[in-house]
């Protein structure tokens, strides 16, 4: 999409000042107001309960107390929130960065192969990328399991390796690790499809001369394509911080399959564990208005430089 | 300028985007008043039941029963117990959604009672038993004297072990809780737990701390609950449990809700179990046996008392420890629109007839004067023996949070884990009294 208005500059720079149309406004109504009713109001409810004492006594119709910032100065002096959102942001830039990596292989690989390997890759990616999570969740832990996963039978069968019962969900490190492996395997395919796409744009005359003027494949991906293609690149990458920041149903689920120790928690299963499992709804309100800040502060940056991109 | 106010326009639609990425954890909803319905004729209601414990033979009868009573369809909706207490948060306050009448863990009953998510149902009290019922289950669904939850069915927790493997060990069923120690240290091998016990499950650890006289939780002079897992008695429980788990266990430190008849059966691919004694509610029994099928073609695991046997669990000085009392409380919902409906299900289900039949399936009938139901044999008798000497978890208004939180399992998965006992006590007392006042 980007590439596209990349390609055809200035094409919609209105020259003269005539009347402007306001039509396009209009147009842009529904969608606002279905977000503001389906976004707005629930981050907006969040938000003034983050102000208040909700527990269970309020959710069953007792006033809830304003207590104003009492919320969020116990939360931003607590030690181990803090702790999660460090694990949270390096879980998230190690997740997402990996997986731009390997998508963008993935997507060299479907430019440089025939058809019909590209096809077979095409469709083994769109089958992961439309596995539903609870499912595939299901699939990787067993493939973990301390017992009987064929991720230790395989490692097992190496010889000097002992991984005989090896426990992949008892320590945070091998959890994690674990975890981050089924979010790039879940993530990959959208990123290897969003690259690729970038790829064809990417005009066979430029490259051809650039091969006559001696650059070599690796000059010619760091020089050429990698400028091209970075529009979708940053959009690709902006997306998988976003989702990798918020990721709440694998580490969920390999909670269940491990252990629900605080340790073991991100953002996600953090508030989750505070609100509906403590019935702190307040403090869990205000955990996550922390969290949204932290995504603004992460993400706004790149959304700034796209939106400037866009307008050059 | 018309770049730019695109760009806000886009701004805002990205922001709010963001914005959906963090959902607000609860649905607001408000407790609805209740409308009492001048009859229970024709209205349809849903009953939760938690998990599988109930047989579906119970709700087939609860069914026909309702229908025969009213006119009216009984839903009954089966809720998983690991869901349920958040669950039970969001609906129980929802006319809307609410189920009419709802199993809940007893130990959650102080905790709903008290925020007055159930009706009053002390004028039916004497009529659905009065006294005859089981009385620790009651008083944790009292608030100011009033009834508002009574007790459903109790199970408890005896050992399940394999006569076999002890017999060809030489040693036979402990009769103190350092013997079991000894006993079951004995049998580990490098592919076999002499006891399987998962490092969190605390449901099971807490007896080490009952039978050395410790509790979990005490209420003061003033009123206000205080986390007691730094008493000396306490502390000796979790030492024997440390030392137990970490000689006698192979299960993962963080596993805390298992289904740990599967490690008594014998394993397809070995030929031999994963264990030698388990703990487990009594229902397990039904799952506990020789791999067979049933007349579907099904496996089904067939009890042999050749290799099975039960124990129950031996106290410091002999005799039984205390364990966990299982079992569940059941309540009408007070945001329930069919309140007629459902004081109608709740006479069906404290009648003589259903609570038999939830004796002959192996749960502890509600009403005292059915026990027998439960029959004689060795099942029966193992859940009398221990059912006698079992205990509630503390009825702290803010219970329900703490099993919530997830404490008790990171606790209990530390303790095992080799941690340092005094620390964490102290550690994990400070965090769960902070949740135990509501």
């Amino acid at each position: 999409m980007s590439v596209a208005t990349d390609r055809q500059p200035a094409a919609t720079v209105p020259t003269r000042r005539k009347r402007r149309p306001i039509m396009p406004y209009w147009l842009l109504i529904p969608a606002i107001a279905i977000l503001v009713i389906g976004t707005g109001y629930p981050t907006l409810w969040q938000l003034t309960n983050s102000f208040r004492e909700y527990g269970l006594p309020q959710q069953f119709g007792k006033p809830a107390p304003w207590v104003w910032f009492d919320n969020y100065v116990t939360l931003l002096t607590d030690g181990q929130f803090w702790a999660v959102v460090l694990r949270s942001l390096i879980f998230c830039g190690v997740t997402a960065g990996v997986t731009l990596v390997i998508g963008l292989g993935i997507a060299l690989l479907m430019t440089a192969v025939g058809r019909t390997v590209r096809l077979m890759l095409q469709v083994s990616m769109l089958l992961a990328w439309a596995m539903p999570v609870v499912a595939s969740m299901t699939v990787w832990t067993w493939l973990f399991d301390r017992r009987r996963g064929v991720v230790n039978y395989v490692l097992d069968k190496i010889p000097g390796v002992d991984m005989y019962r090896f426990d992949w969900l008892a320590e945070p490190l091998t959890f994690f690790f674990v975890a981050s492996v089924i979010v790039i395997w879940m993530s990959v395919p959208f990123v290897a499809f969003s690259l690729y796409a970038g790829l064809t744009q990417v005009s066979e005359e430029v490259l051809e001369a650039a091969d006559l003027d001696g650059a070599t494949g690796k000059q010619r991906l760091r020089l050429i394509i990698l400028p091209i293609i970075r529009p979708v690149m940053s959009i690709v990458l902006l997306l998988q911080i976003i989702w990798d920041l918020r990721v709440f149903t694998q580490i969920t689920i390999l909670q269940d399959a491990g252990s629900s120790a605080s340790e073991f928690d991100l953002l996600g299963t953090y508030i989750f564990k505070l609100g509906t499992g403590s019935q702190h709804f307040g403090m869990a309100a205000a955990a996550s208005v922390v969290v949204l800040i932290i995504t603004l502060v992460v993400s706004g940056g790149y959304v700034w430089r796209i939106m400037k991109e866009d307008s050059k | 300028m018309k770049k730019t106010m695109v760009g806000i326009a886009a701004f805002a639609t990205a922001g709010a985007l963001v914005l959906a990425g963090c959902d607000s954890s609860a649905d607001e909803t408000s407790a609805a008043p209740t409308e009492p319905g001048a009859s229970a004729e024709g209205q349809n209601i849903t009953l939760w039941v938690m998990g599988g414990d109930t047989p579906a033979e119970l709700r087939d009868y609860l069914s026909t029963e309702y229908a025969e009573a009213t006119g009216g369809t009984l839903t009954i909706e089966e809720q998983d117990w690991g869901d349920a207490l958040s669950k039970l948060t969001t609906s129980l306050p929802d006319s809307e959604n609410t189920p009419d009448v709802t199993e809940i863990g007893n130990t959650w009953s102080p905790t709903f009672t008290t925020v007055g998510a159930f009706s009053d149902i002390t004028d039916m009290y004497a009529e659905l038993g009065g006294d005859s019922l089981l009385k620790s289950f009651v008083d944790v669904g009292v608030v100011d004297g009033k009834n508002y939850a009574l007790p459903y069915y109790f199970g408890s927790r005896y050992n399940f072990y394999r006569k076999d493997i002890y017999d060809a060990a030489g040693v036979s069923v402990p009769t103190t809780l350092q013997e079991f120690s000894d006993v079951t240290k004995q049998l580990t091998t490098s592919d076999q737990s002499g006891f399987y016990l998962g490092g969190s499950d605390w449901r099971n650890g807490i007896s080490w701390i009952f039978a050395n006289g410790g509790e979990l939780a005490v209420k003061g002079d003033d009123g206000m609950w205080v986390s007691t897992l730094s008493d000396p008695n306490s502390i000796k429980g979790l030492e024997m449990l440390q030392d137990l788990y970490t000689n006698s266990s192979h299960a993962p430190v963080g596993e805390f809700d298992s289904t740990p008849w599967v490690n008594i059966n014998d394993n397809e691919s070995t030929g031999k179990p994963e264990a030698a004694t388990i703990i487990a509610p009594g229902w397990a029994h039904w799952s506990i046996g020789d791999l067979s099928e049933n007349e579907a073609g099904d496996p089904i695991n067939v009890w042999n008392d050749e290799k099975n046997g039960v124990f129950v669990l031996p106290g410091v000085d002999g005799g039984v420890a205390p364990v966990f009392a299982g079992g569940s409380n059941i309540a009408i919902s007070a945001a329930s629109k069919n309140q007629e409906g459902a004081r109608e299900l709740m006479k069906i289900i404290f009648s003589p007839e259903y609570q038999e039949m939830l004796g002959a399936n192996g749960l502890g009938p509600a009403n005292l004067d059915y026990a027998d139901s439960l029959g004689d044999d060795q099942f029966a008798e193992a859940l009398r023996t221990s059912a006698a000497s079992s205990k509630l978890t503390p009825a702290a208004p803010g219970w329900a949070a703490v099993e919530g939180s997830g404490l008790l399992e990171e606790f209990f998965g530390k303790v095992n884990g080799g941690g340092d006992i005094a620390a964490l006590a102290a550690e994990y007392d400070e965090k769960i009294s902070a949740l135990l006042n509501g």
